[in-house]
Formats: structure tokens, C-alpha cells, sequence
């Protein structure tokens, strides 16, 4: 499955789209199958929403524990916070960012790699 | 007919351009013309018997050093910003203005925005064609914007040093 | 301590009002990300993971009470109640609001502070020795030189928009803490002769993806000619800096291509052009020394009754003093080094409480002085030996006195990709993984002078390159693994380290470095600090126990 995340333009706060609106939580996240071409509709849209968000992309996501995790692990550090301090996202809890805590076998970077060819 | 922001006597305004900007395939109109470097050291001198006013656009990449012998007789340097980042051309002004005495016109041409309107105009730049529609307003707010400034440089502003000093 | 007067406070000012126009297009949507991005980095505000980061600058490392205060109020308010100190001496803001930002600037600018050039292809902060105007091995003070380029560089008409960032360090004692010799301009201040004072120039160090240890291009350069000297460099490299290749862009390729001679042949024929026109004049010169006059001491026997005292009673202040308290040029006054690198938590961070604290301390027992160091601590540069116990236990209270400077936990890290955008890897929690393996401060101190920096990312924030032991992140297929190289210097003896082997994942860093400092107990010689030892064998055995332990 794929996600879109942003980071928001006012606070710089990490969000995912959802059916139109963007949310804090990953667990509230849209998911895209690999093929499904709205995906792409929705991150072309986003980029036009220059006073909402910076640099949409797509993220992907594999399972975790029954749940979607962020393949990258950069883009589970951006889901949960840093992991010094419990501070960021992290700090709410539940099975969603337990599930984010445990996943393993971080495979590919796309999340990163395409922000990087972006800039 | 084109324009371009000019300085003039510490103002800014937008005036009409009476120099055509032709590039190396095009074949050279009557009037004033703006030619490459290339262009110049190949066709300058016919050009300047035909008492007509040349100007040289210089890239980046280019060496200011290549116009020295033919600065008195130039109407025109129009150094070229490819993108805001290439500070090049600053150092092409100032060399212009400060080393080599000259007198005409240095104009910015290329990614030229209002944000490094101070800078450029600290350097010896008195003509500018923005990319990004900014007018001969946003340019005197933009250039007017610090009371202050550290450096001694062309525009012959009193650095902090000579300010603290008075 | 340089005070900012009325035409530094206007130009603070008129930049700050400029900013939050900046910010407010960008807020409308008349500026799109790329038009204001570049803007935003211009005042040191990056869009990092979670958050804007905000990174204060810290012009040669030095801080009041009253500065401090405003910084750890700013991360109180608007931040979640702390701060990044850099190896720049900057004071990064990891969670900070673009909304906010514009009031935030315009608080720095309550207390002479602001975020200019901390970012972008321009002459960022400029560093000087920690340890200015209070060690004896100094002979003269570096700050006088490096406030002259501070001023002269800030919004420089002609050097804004080099081919890439551009660092300069001044120093004055044998003993290097800026890291000079990695910088783009490493400054080392000497006396002639006759007494006149002059600057050896050092140019084209850097770190990143191609280390190099700066040449010297200039023996001795007299002082009062350094700006229009500076002037003649950047204009070369303004030039010739290359602008197709960011990986080959600062000035350091520019200096091993065209050969350390004909470099310095160029500079020097630029610089007679330029002529004098540059350089500050006397008056000015003098008038910014003045700001840095020494200090009133008072006259004090060079043994502290009352230190020695503590010494004996308590153990844990006699290994503070041991490890933390450093020599002063004037008898019975020590410099306080303040470890930022206490056991499990993060390099380099400090809370609201104690930035405030260190802050109280300066103000009572510091002659209002704070000094931020390259490896990422603090320093009170002017504390009595009377007041040291007094000091030591203030700082315990708030966890600031570990006694761990210059060993293997007092530890450079980058922030990684715990918060960085560009990072492969985290840098933080591989330093508090390696700390907590040395927490036994007896086995810290035996081991002794260990240098241990880390970067997230191949642009070396964290100085691996140079350091003892050097921790480079890199991504492989999405999992963070770590180059280790050792060998290197960032000090006056300089050096890039040498790589160990292939790397290593995550998990196996930390019991690596404890290999390498058993192998390095085992093979020591007398007083042979980590770097000696190495120097001696080579990586040989290094290498073989390490990879020994991996089959």
C-alpha cells in the first residue's frame, strides 16, 4: 500500500492525506493500493495546494504486525518523532505506533530518495 | 518596445530599452544592439564603425578581463545571473565598476529578482530586467531596506566603520 | 564582551522587519516553496522531518546571561523547552513554527542576536577559540579579528552567492580548538619579531563527501591587512569556485586543483590590486578591542585554599576539577568546560532549565561570560578556584556537571536522521549507545584523550573525518550502517582518519568502539593518548579485532 505525507506550511507538522484533508495521526492516513492511479491524482492535487502543505509525496508502506508501517525508516522516524525523546508523534501511543516501534526489516528508502531527487 | 529598471540619478525607473538583445544566429538589426562576447570579438569593431551604440552580454563562465581594452568604447555590459545562485556577476560589477573605471551601463539580465536588488546595487548594477515582474518600486523599497551597511563597495555607502566615526 | 551599538541594533532590526514581509508572501501564496525556501535559508530557517528547525547564530561561540536567558525562553515558548548547540557554536530549534518564526527573530534581535547566514552559499558564522581572553597560551585575543569578520561579512554585497558555504576560524594559541585546518579559512593569529601581529592563513580544509586538511598559503599576514587579504580569497573563489558539481564546489577543490602555489600566487596578485580599501581602520580596530579589554581580576594566590579543600572532601568535584576545570591566565581563575554530554542523553542539547542555570552561573560566578565550544559544550571561560566547588554544584543540580571532557563519552554528534532532512542514518542514539558502555568514569578516564564524532550523513556535521574514532551514517537499502575511520584530528596536529573496514550495522557500532579501546589499552605505550597509539601501529590491529569479532 502507499500514503501521502506532506509536511504542513504554517507549523512544518508531518501529515497524510485523507480523502481531501490532511491529518496528524499516520493511523488516520489514506492508503493507496500499489496500482491504484488516485495515488498520483491526489499528490498532483496537493502540490497545488502551495498555502496548505510543502513537498507532497508518496510514501510506501508495508505490513507490520497486521498494520501498514512506512517501508523507509526514515518516513517511520517522520510518523512517530525522533527517537531520543518521546516527543513527537510517538508520545500518544497506541497499537498503531507500537506497531510502527516494532516494525522491522526497513527495506527501501523511496520515501527519502524521492524527496532527495525533488530538491 | 522593451524596458528595463533603470538607476538614474539614485531613482529607479522603468524606461524604455533602445538596445536590441540579439543572439549569435540571428542576424544584426540597424540601431543599438546587445551582442555575446563571442559575438563581439568576432564582429565588434564593424559594429562600432557603424557609429552605432554595442553592448556585450557576458556569461557567467565568462572572464570580465576579456573586455578591458574595449570598455571605453562599449555602451552596454549586460552580465548575465543564470540563476540567482551564480554570484559571479557581483564580482564582474564591481571589477567593472571599481578596477576597470567603467562608465556605461552594467545591467543584470537573467534570474534576476528584487531580493538581490541591494546587492546588486552595491556592486555598480544601475540597469535590471527582473524575472519576476517586479517594478522600479519594489526595487527602491527593496534597496532601501537597511539603514545600514558593513562593507565599503562601489555604490560608495559609508560603511558602519566611517558611520561610528561621524 | 563586544556590545552591539545602535547601527548593529537598526541593521538587526531592518533585517528582521524584512523576514516577516518574507514570511507573510510566503503565508498569502504570493511566494511558492522554491521562491521562499532560498529566503528562509537565508535567515537560517530550515523545514527539517517534524518541524521548522531555527538555527540561532552564535557569532565566535559567545553568549551573555542575558542572551542565554532569551534563547532558553525562545525554546521554552516556542519550541518543546530546549535546544541543539552545533559544532558550528550555533544553537539549533527543532520544532519551531514558520508562523512563529518572524517573532521569534524579532526577540533574538531584543538581545543582539539574529540568524543570518547560518544557511546558504554565503560566509556562515565565524568561530574563534573558547578559550579567548582567558588561557595563557593566547597571544592576543582572537575575538578582536574575528567580530572585524563578523561585521565585514554580514550581507556582504559581493559574497553572498558563492559556489557554496565558506567557514573561517580564528585562533591564537598553539593548542587549535576551532578545528582551523578544516575550515575553507583557518586563521592563526601569530607575533613577530618585532612584536607586530600577524595571521598565518590557512585555506581549502573542509570536511564532507572530500576531507581535506587546509594548506597554508601565508606564513604571516600582518594583521590590520586581514579584510582586504580575506577580500582577495573570496574573490578567487567567488570566480573559480565550481558551479556545476555541488560535490566539488567549495573552495578546497579549487586550492588542490590549480596547486597550494599557484592558489596563493593568484590571492596575493588580486590582493595588491585591491590595495587597502578593505581593511578596518585603527580607530575601528581599537574601538573593537576595547570591547574585548581584558577582564578586572582580582589578585588571587594561584592555589585555591577552598578548591583544595573540596579536592579532598568530595571525589566526585575532585574528578570534576580533574577532568573539567581548566588553566587560566590569571592566578587563582579557572575555565569551567560545562559537558553537554551527560550519560544517555544527546549531544549537544540543553533544556530551557539549563541554559538558564549556566546563565545564573555566569552572572555570579563568571564575569557574564558564556562561550559555546565546536565539540558541542559550554564554557564559563572566567570562574574563581574559590568558586568552583560552588559552580560544580550548582551545575550537578542540573545535570551539567559529567566530568567527561576530551574522553570517549564527551562524544560530537549531528542531530541525524532523528530530525535532519538530509541524513542517512541517526548519529544520536549511536553516541549515547557508545557513552553508555564508558559510564564507569574510571574506565573513561584510564582510557583517556578519546575523540569520538559522528555525522548522519556523508556532509559531516559531526566532523567524523577528524575524528579519533570517526562515525559516518550511510543507508544501505534503507537500514543504517556505519564507516568507521580512525585516525584523524581536527586539532593542531590535524588529520583525516583512515577507514577501519566495511561497515557495520547499527547495532554492532558501540561494541566496535569498545573493541577498538580495548585493542588501543593493550597496545599503549607510556602516556600514548588513543591517536598516538594508533599513529604507531597503524590500523592493523584495530582492524583485525573488530572484524575479528564479527565471524
Amino acid at each position: 500500500m502507499r500514503a501521502l505525507t506532506a509536511n504542513r506550511l504554517t507549523d512544518g507538522e508531518v501529515v497524510f492525506w485523507k480523502q481531501g484533508q490532511w491529518v496528524e495521526r499516520f493511523a488516520d492516513a489514506e492508503l493507496f493500493a500499489p496500482d491504484d492511479a488516485e495515488a498520483e491524482a491526489a499528490e498532483a492535487h496537493a502540490k497545488n495546494q502551495i498555502t496548505l502543505v510543502v513537498e507532497p509525496y508518496l510514501i510506501d508502506l508495508m505490513e507490520s504486525e497486521g498494520l501498514w508501517a512506512p517501508v523507509s525508516y526514515r518516513e517511520r522516524i517522520r510518523a512517530l518523532g525522533p527517537t531520543n525523546l518521546n516527543h513527537g508523534k510517538q508520545e500518544e501511543g497506541g497499537a498503531f505506533v507500537e506497531a510502527l516501534l516494532h516494525a522491522s526489516g526497513a527495506a527501501r528508502s523511496k520515501g527519502r530518495v524521492d524527496l532527495i531527487r525533488r530538491k | 518596445m522593451p524596458t528595463r529598471i533603470r538607476l538614474l540619478n539614485g531613482a529607479f525607473a522603468l524606461v524604455e530599452d533602445p538596445f536590441t538583445t540579439v543572439d549569435d544566429d540571428t542576424a544584426i538589426p540597424p540601431g543599438d544592439v546587445i551582442i555575446s562576447l563571442t559575438r563581439f570579438q568576432a564582429e565588434g569593431e564593424r559594429l562600432l564603425a557603424e557609429c552605432r551604440k554595442v553592448g556585450v552580454r557576458l556569461e557567467s563562465h565568462e572572464e570580465v578581463e576579456a573586455l578591458t581594452y574595449d570598455l571605453p568604447r562599449l555602451a552596454v555590459v549586460a552580465l548575465v545571473f543564470p540563476k540567482f545562485l551564480d554570484g559571479r556577476a557581483y564580482t564582474y560589477a564591481r571589477l567593472l565598476r571599481e578596477r576597470f573605471g567603467f562608465k556605461g551601463e552594467v545591467r543584470a539580465v537573467g534570474d534576476v529578482l528584487r531580493e538581490e536588488a541591494g546587492y546588486m546595487l552595491r556592486c555598480g548594477f544601475d540597469a535590471f530586467v527582473p524575472a519576476d515582474g517586479s517594478t522600479p518600486e519594489d526595487w527602491d523599497r527593496a534597496t532601501h531596506r537597511f539603514r545600514h551597511v558593513y562593507q565599503r563597495s562601489v555604490d560608495g555607502r559609508s560603511p558602519a566603520y566611517v558611520e561610528r566615526g561621524e | 564582551m563586544y556590545q552591539y551599538d545602535t547601527l548593529d541594533k537598526e541593521f538587526l532590526a531592518d533585517r528582521s522587519a524584512e523576514f516577516r514581509g518574507q514570511v507573510a508572501r510566503r503565508l498569502a501564496g504570493e511566494l511558492n516553496e522554491d521562491q521562499f525556501k532560498r529566503l528562509r535559508l537565508m535567515n537560517g530557517l530550515y523545514l527539517q522531518l517534524h518541524a521548522y528547525m531555527l538555527r540561532v547564530a552564535i557569532p565566535y561561540g559567545s553568549l551573555n546571561p542575558t542572551q542565554l536567558r532569551k534563547l532558553a525562553w525562545i525554546a521554552r515558548t516556542y519550541d518543546k523547552g530546549y535546544g541543539h548547540f552545533t559544532t558550528r557554536t550555533n544553537l539549533q530549534l527543532h520544532w519551531i513554527k514558520l508562523a512563529d518564526a518572524p517573532d521569534i527573530m524579532d526577540h533574538l534581535v531584543s538581545v543582539d542576536m539574529h540568524a543570518i547566514q547560518t544557511s546558504g552559499n554565503c560566509i556562515r558564522n565565524v568561530s574563534a577559540d573558547p578559550y579567548a581572553g582567558a588561557t595563557a597560551e593566547e597571544i592576543d585575543d582572537p575575538r578582536v579579528w574575528a567580530e572585524a569578520i563578523r561585521q565585514w561579512s554580514t550581507v556582504h554585497p559581493e559574497f553572498t552567492f558563492l559556489a557554496r558555504k565558506f567557514k573561517i576560524a580564528v585562533t591564537a594559541s598553539p593548542k587549535d580548538r576551532t578545528a582551523a585546518k578544516t575550515h575553507d579559512i583557518g586563521l592563526h593569529l601569530k607575533r613577530a619579531r618585532d612584536g607586530s601581529l600577524g595571521f598565518e592563513v590557512m585555506v581549502g580544509g573542509g570536511l564532507g563527501r572530500m576531507p581535506h586538511i587546509a594548506p597554508t598559503i601565508r606564513e604571516f599576514l600582518p594583521a590590520n591587512r586581514l579584510l582586504s587579504y580575506l577580500e582577495a580569497i573570496l574573490r578567487i573563489y567567488n570566480r573559480q569556485g565550481r558551479r556545476d558539481n555541488i560535490h566539488k564546489a567549495r573552495i578546497k577543490i579549487v586550492v588542490a586543483s590549480l596547486g597550494v602555489e599557484e592558489f596563493a600566487r593568484q590571492v596575493e596578485a588580486e590582493w595588491e590590486k585591491i590595495g587597502t580599501a578593505p581593511d578596518l581602520p585603527d580607530t575601528e580596530l581599537a574601538r573593537i578591542r576595547g570591547a574585548f579589554a581584558p577582564k578586572t581580576f582580582e589578585i588571587l594566590p594561584a592555589v585555591s585554599e577552598a578548591l583544595e579543600a573540596a579536592r579532598a572532601a568530595e571525589p566526585a568535584f575532585a574528578r570534576f576539577a580533574r577532568n573539567n576545570l581548566k588553566p587560566h591566565k590569571q592566578p587563582g581563575y579557572g575555565i569551567v568546560e560545562v559537558s553537554l554530554k551527560a550519560i544517555g542523553e544527546t549531544p549537544g542539547d540543553a533544556t530551557s532549565e539549563q541554559m538558564e542555570a549556566v546563565a545564573d552561573l555566569a552572572e555570579r560566578y563568571g564575569q557574564n561570560d558564556i562561550r559555546v565550544t565546536h565539540e558541542q559544550n559550554l564554557v564559563l571561560p572566567h570562574v574563581k578556584l574559590d568558586d568552583a566547588p560552588a559552580v560544580w554544584k550548582a551545575l550537578a543540580a542540573v545535570g551539567l556537571a559529567t566530568p567527561n571532557m576530551n574522553l570517549v563519552s564527551d562524544i560530537i554528534a549531528c542531530p541525524g536522521l532523528d530530525y535532519c532532512a538530509l541524513a542517512n542514518a541517526r548519529a544520536i542514539s549511536v553516541a549515547q549507545n557508545i557513552a553508555a558502555k564508558f559510564a564507569d568514569q574510571d574506565r573513561a578516564e584510564l582510557v583517556g584523550e578519546l575523540k569520538i564524532k559522528i555525522s548522519g550523513c556523508i556532509n559531516a556535521c559531526g566532523h567524523h573525518h577528524v575524528g579519533h574514532i570517526g562515525i559516518l551514517g550511510v543507508d544501505k537499502k534503507g537500514e543504517e550502517f556505519y564507516q568507521l575511520t580512525l585516525g584523524g584530528s581536527g586539532a593542531e596536529d590535524a588529520a583525516v582518519g583512515q577507514a577501519l573496514g566495511p561497515a557495520l550495522p547499527y547495532d554492532r557500532v558501540a561494541g566496535a568502539v569498545d573493541t577498538l579501546v580495548d585493542v588501543y589499552l593493550r597496545e599503549r605505550k607510556d602516556g600514548e593518548r588513543f591517536l598516538d597509539t594508533f599513529r604507531r601501529t597503524g590500523v592493523a590491529p584495530f582492524k583485525e579485532a573488530v572484524y575479528a569479532d564479527a565471524n
